[in-house]
């Protein structure tokens, strides 16, 4: 759930119960002031005949005025009555209709007769009143509620922004990519602080990595002198002597090893190049068919002599490319599919407008998920385990898909573009 | 042929002047930024390797230098920058030819040959060894006046086997000149003993002694008998 969501939520709920109930109380305390201030004016009327008996010895006529009715009845002896307040209908003769009403019953002694007094009052004034407070005090608690929501949407949506900008920003956060992070300016502290965090921290992490990078890219180059030095010397020594077919072999040995750890040390130079997009500057239109038919034809032998079988088929496709890329791209497909099949075995390059595949027989179990990542090969492999991890950045360079597949035995190297 | 080898490795240095002396070849020396723009700007060379990381000075400085004497001199910029912008950078600035390091001096040389070939002012196109010629701009070969036909492998062994005569050449140099990246597919490297099977029949058949050499399993040697 949403902070916002949450907060209004709580908020909107809390303020419900709290008006609904002020309403009731209000209501409750203004009908019960209402209803003491008519009952009031009851026994003022009460008093104003007792005054009038008093003077004149007998009652008032009874009459029926402003709102008021006052009826007299002779008691019966035994006849008791209880003096006290009662809600009752009063009839509003010149309107002709029943409206509530508030009725005082009295007794009164006139000379020495008695007389039982009701007196009735409408309570159609205080009941509008009541009625209009309480439309009010409604009509209030909709605006503010209604006031309440829309604050809460437009005003904490927009103080929660920066949050949410930093917070997208964060998870669009790549190493490799050169944007920093930008932080929408804002007065409230907690979130200046998130952001000066998430730019410390941001700029911290792209520093090691780049430190790391910066290393990986010297120590490959600080390599290269000592291995050119080593391959020169073993090209002097050939020279010198007559070699026994043993020591020849050593001899092969040690250039088979330096020539494989200058290609190593190349494919790290280049992926520290590729993760730190420093190739992909110069890019020209690639007609990928007649690359991948050269490649092909310069693979041609290789596959001879494994006595692999190649089936082809090619549309036309031009991508825009680094054509060095492009190069390392296609030849580390075609040599993965020759490398890591048997003798005899099925090579298949399909390629059209929307992907290319190049499938191939080989060990019959499927490649781990790890496939991509560096240094990753099966026991059997004499790669590198760098060949597919240059492929897939090459590819994420571009912004097309390495996938893999295995499908009847078959691994299925997908590019789609 | 006059080369001069700018740089400031030592045992690099050593290898290649052992390499390159020989055969009339004269190899001078740099081994930073001053002495080697002393050099060029007193003397000539058919070709000057250059090294780009010199303590001075940029190579890169000197090739500008060079160029500024409006100089003809071949140049080889050898290299341990893999970039693509230096490569650009050095032969859009009139460098011949770019080798990265680790490089096989077999390559070196062949390569220098190649410069030292095309920048001549005989306007030489023939590379004649004995009785076989090869005409490099049509890429033929003849042997005492008959053509010989040969596939685009065996020529390229050809021309670099006769560039390095007398100089045994590993296999591995072989092969990465052969086949470039793609060999690191295959770590044995019995496929290019076919292609020497080849040239070698079919340089006897056309009249040729046995010029190549197996050299105790590590390379081969072309050279006269």
């Amino acid at each position: 759930m949403k902070l916002l969501v949450k907060y209004n939520r709580v908020t909107i709920i809390a303020s419900i119960i709290i008006l609904v109930f002020t309403g009731v109380i209000y209501y409750a305390v203004i009908h019960f002031i209402l209803t003491d201030r008519l009952d009031k004016d009851l026994v003022l009327e009460e008093e104003e005949i007792v005054a009038y008996v008093k003077t004149f010895g007998k009652l008032p006529l009874a009459g029926n005025f402003k709102d008021q009715k006052v009826v007299y009845r002779l008691m019966k002896p035994g006849d008791s009555l209880e003096r006290g307040f009662f809600n009752t209908a009063y009839l509003n003769e010149s309107e002709n209709k029943h409206e509530p009403g508030r009725t005082f019953v009295t007794s009164l002694n006139v000379n020495g007769v008695p007389y039982g007094i009701t007196i009735t009052k409408s309570r159609v004034q205080a009941e509008d009143l009541v009625r209009m407070i309480l439309m009010i005090t409604l009509g209030v608690t909709v605006m503010l509620l209604i006031t309440l929501m829309l604050i809460n949407r437009f005003l904490l949506g927009k103080l929660w922004r920066p949050f949410y900008t930093v917070l997208k920003q964060m998870k669009d956060f790549n190493l490799a990519d050169k944007d920093e992070v930008v932080a929408e300016d804002t007065n409230i502290d907690e979130f200046r602080e998130l952001n000066l965090a998430v730019i410390a921290m941001s700029a911290r992490v792209k520093q090691d990595y780049k430190e790391l990078k910066n290393f990986t890219d010297n120590a490959s180059h600080e390599m290269l002198t000592p291995l050119a030095v080593i391959n020169s010397k073993l090209d002097t020594l050939i020279q010198t002597e007559t070699f026994t077919n043993v020591q020849g072999e050593v001899i092969e040995d040690i250039y088979l090893a330096v020539s494989r750890l200058s290609r190593l040390n190349q494919s790290l130079l280049l992926l520290a190049k590729l993760e730190n997009n420093m190739i992909a500057a110069d890019q020209e239109p690639i007609n990928l068919k007649e690359l991948i038919e050269q490649k092909l034809r310069q693979f041609q032998e290789l596959m001879q002599i494994q006595g692999v079988v190649l089936s082809q088929k090619l549309e036309d496709k031009e991508l825009s490319m680094n054509r060095y890329l492009a190069d390392i791209l296609i030849n580390n497909l075609f040599s993965n599919a020759i490398r890591h099949n048997y003798d005899g075995g099925e090579i298949a390059v399909h390629l059209n407008n929307q992907e290319l595949s190049v499938s191939n027989t080989g060990n019959p179990e499927k490649l781990s998920d790890q496939a991509f990542e560096r240094f990753y090969k099966n026991a059997a492999s004499e790669g590198m385990g760098l060949g597919l991890a240059i492929s897939y950045q090459i590819c994420a360079q571009y912004g097309f898909k390495l996938a893999y597949d295995f499908k009847d035995g078959k691994h299925i190297f997908l590019m789609i573009f | 042929m006059k080369i001069l080898l700018i740089e400031d490795e030592q045992p690099l240095r050593e290898s290649i002047i052992a390499y390159f002396t020989g055969e009339g070849n004269i190899c001078e020396t740099a081994v930073d930024f001053k002495s080697a723009i002393d050099k060029i700007a007193v003397y000539n060379y058919d070709c000057i390797l250059l090294d780009l990381t010199l303590p001075g000075g940029d190579g890169l400085e000197i090739l500008r230098r060079l160029k500024k004497m409006n100089k003809n001199d071949g140049v080889l910029i050898i290299s341990a920058r893999h970039s693509l912008e230096d490569k650009l950078d050095g032969l859009n600035l009139g460098a011949d030819d770019y080798l990265i390091k680790p490089f096989h001096l077999s390559e070196l040389k062949a390569r220098v040959m190649a410069i030292v070939r095309r920048k001549s002012y005989s306007g030489s196109n023939v590379i004649v060894f004995n009785e076989i010629s090869i005409d490099t701009l049509a890429m033929k070969v003849e042997v005492a006046a008959h053509a010989v036909a040969l596939t685009k492998k065996e020529y390229d062994l050809l021309v670099y086997f006769i560039a390095n005569r007398g100089k045994v050449i590993s296999k591995n140099a072989l092969a990465e000149h052969l086949w470039g990246d793609e060999i690191d597919l295959v770590d044995h490297f019995d496929f290019i003993y076919t292609h020497i099977k080849n040239l070698r029949k079919k340089l006897m058949e056309a009249g040729c002694p046995d010029y190549v050499k197996s050299m105790y399993g590590v390379g081969y040697k072309f050279e006269s008998q």
